[in-house]
């Protein structure tokens, strides 16, 4: 049998067994998970958050991605230049005093643009405890809190 | 069977040597003038592999950065050279600003890119407040507090009147050296109650994004790490 039959073999060995493996378990779990034990310092699980009013979300993506499907009832917090910082400033602030917890979010798990966003709400020393979701906006579209989503399965 | 092993190995071995280009800084610093509205950065390489290299992108971790390879020019024979260019939109950034450029040569994972390029880009900060947040504690005392106001701008800056979105708090400025120092004496009519106040700072700074500051006055709960810490 020369190389090129056998890597065939292989192939159709290892199709044949994922295929098996689809059949009885099912189609690969992508849903997002979260492990406390692995979470960055300044990362929070969205389990971790109760539902309600005791949370400022900040929404670190684009304006558009903001106003399509937010969390309701977030602010917007981006490194736009065009947009502008000081709103952003006051209007977190306006928001800390009345509710002293924030929760950043990006559009995805490895966002750097969330923890930037985050490191300058806490720079405003306005002792509000700021952390950044771990699977960002996604995370939140699984669990069904962001306009227009339902929860996964 | 030992022929198919070395030869995987070689395989391997060509793909790691391809994913060469080489960078002699990947951080740039920048000192960037108090009224440029961009700056540039320009990262030089070359591929020193045995390869032809292929740049498949070269990603902005952030919409301030506009990133450009020279010419457009994507593949790179060995030993060839080429420049990335990253033009920062100051906005409204002050101080030190990190940025990051990832670039994923072909044949990356798409979550980790072969280099990352940093533009430290330095942005003078004209009027600096010093605390930009005042508080004071909830039932404690409301005796006033001070934001010290400093330009360092080359031609003086003078501030030109101070609004408080909250009549929980009165505000005076005081000017200790014109177009020079100042200072904002804030005092909380009572704290009883929480509150708090956007302290807007109006100067007549002749570049426009450094005219208006911005400072806080709360008054709150002091969180249970800063109630724990003596005074």
């Amino acid at each position: 049998m020369n190389a090129l039959a056998q890597a065939a073999c292989i192939a159709a060995v290892a199709l044949a067994a994922a295929g098996g493996t689809w059949l009885v378990k099912g189609p690969p779990g992508r849903q997002l998970h979260c492990d406390p034990a692995v979470l960055k310092p300044d990362e929070v699980c969205l389990d971790s958050i109760p539902a309600g009013d005791g949370v400022v979300w900040v929404d670190a993506r684009s304006r558009a991605d903001w106003e399509k499907n937010g969390v309701p009832g977030s602010l917007l917090w981006n490194l736009d230049p065009a947009e502008d910082m000081q709103a952003f400033e006051a209007g977190v602030a306006m928001r800390i005093s009345e509710t002293p917890r924030v929760v950043v979010y990006c559009g995805d798990e490895n966002c750097g643009v969330s923890r930037q966003v985050a490191d300058r709400i806490r720079n405003l020393d306005l002792g509000a405890e700021v952390s950044v979701l771990h699977g960002g906006w996604r995370a939140l579209s699984e669990a069904g809190r962001v306009r227009g989503s339902s929860p996964s399965p | 069977m030992k022929k198919y092993a070395c030869g995987i190995w070689l395989a391997l071995a060509a793909l790691v040597q391809a994913a060469g280009l080489h960078f002699p800084e990947t951080l740039k610093e920048v000192h960037a003038p108090a009224d440029a509205k961009t700056v540039p950065a320009e990262f030089e390489f070359t591929n020193r592999s045995d390869k032809p290299v292929t740049v498949a992108k070269a990603d902005p971790t952030c919409s301030c950065i506009a990133v450009k390879i020279k010419d457009g020019k994507l593949r790179y024979a060995p030993g060839e050279s080429g420049l990335i260019r990253a033009e920062f939109d100051m906005g409204n950034f002050s101080g030190t600003v990190d940025k990051v450029v990832a670039v994923w040569l072909e044949g990356d994972p798409a979550d980790k890119p072969s280099v990352s390029l940093t533009v430290r880009v330095h942005i003078p900060v004209l009027v600096a407040l010093e605390p930009k947040t005042l508080r004071w504690d909830l039932g404690g005392e409301s005796g006033p507090k001070t934001i010290r106001i400093e330009m360092t701008h080359s031609s003086p800056i003078r501030v030109t009147g101070v609004n408080s979105s909250s009549s929980h708090f009165t505000q005076e400025i005081k000017t200790l050296e014109d177009g020079k120092r100042y200072e904002l004496v804030v005092t909380p009519t009572e704290t009883t109650s929480p509150g708090m106040a956007v302290l807007r700072i109006d100067t007549d700074c002749d570049i426009a994004k450094h005219r208006i500051q911005q400072a806080f006055a709360v008054v709150r709960k002091p969180t249970p790490s800063e109630a724990a810490t003596p005074p």
